[in-house]
């Protein structure tokens, strides 16, 4: 699992490769949570296209993380999810916060 | 109707062994061809189940979690149990969102996921002897 980071303007986003559950969620918390403190920013953009596995863990830190956006008043959203990642995300109604544009 | 095969796994409850225990039931399945489909449902429901052992039944602490796999012609059959401190109310704890544990930012969808993966779920828990997940899946459903 690895995490990369890019700012677009006040969006952090965040770029994840490789599988989320409970052992690596726990991991990406930490690293998300201390960029978005550090950095400029106020909304979050989850990016998934790399993302091969994810259970309810995954779920978890997209809850938490939406929390921490809303809390400072940005706006959070997902893109790129593969459609076995999707199933989980509607199971929970994240779904509806993968962004249409490409 | 007698399994074709079957296996039976060990392993202490680490989280780092959750993507080693998907793997391992993963691969012994994939012997049946499955479609990919159906293999990844059985891994994500077979990773909350071992999060489940390693989160609320052992609290994080050091116990050991057993995987058994019985593949049959047309199904599979996984249990995965554990000797932690049980579940007080299973009824509860399948709930859509419940976690006994929100300190730990948990979606509290183990359950449902397992179900809705699954083509079923059977939990026994005994408080302070263990927990017991059974599940089964079709593997030709073409």
């Amino acid at each position: 699992m690895d995490v990369r980071f890019k700012r677009d303007g006040t969006t952090l986003i965040v770029s994840i490769d490789g599988e989320i559950d409970h052992h690596t969620s726990r991991i990406l918390k930490d690293r998300i949570d201390s960029k978005f403190i550090m950095e400029p920013v106020k909304n979050m953009i989850i990016d998934l296209a790399r993302v091969t596995f994810m259970d309810s863990a995954g779920i978890g830190l997209i809850m938490g993380r939406m929390k921490r956006v809303s809390s400072v008043g940005g706006k959070m959203s997902i893109r790129h999810p593969k459609p076995e990642i999707i199933k989980i995300l509607k199971m929970s109604n994240v779904d509806k916060l993968i962004s249409k544009e490409a | 109707m007698q399994p074709i095969n079957k296996m039976r796994a060990e392993f202490i409850s680490k989280s780092v062994n959750e993507s080693f225990a998907r793997v391992v039931v993963a691969s012994f399945v994939a012997q049946a061809d499955p479609t990919i489909d159906i293999l990844a449902d059985i891994r994500t429901a077979v990773s909350e189940a071992v999060t489940n052992a390693i989160i609320h039944g052992y609290e994080e602490n050091e116990g050991v979690i057993t995987i058994e796999c019985l593949l049959y012609a047309d199904h599979v059959e996984i249990t995965v149990e554990d000797s932690g401190k049980g579940i007080e109310d299973i009824e509860k704890a399948k709930t859509p969102l419940y976690t006994s544990r929100p300190e730990l930012e948990r979606s509290g969808m183990g359950f449902t996921v397992m179900e809705t993966f699954m083509d079923s779920l059977t939990v026994e828990s005994t408080p302070g002897k263990g927990t017991k997940i059974h599940m089964t899946k079709q593997l030709k459903n073409r």
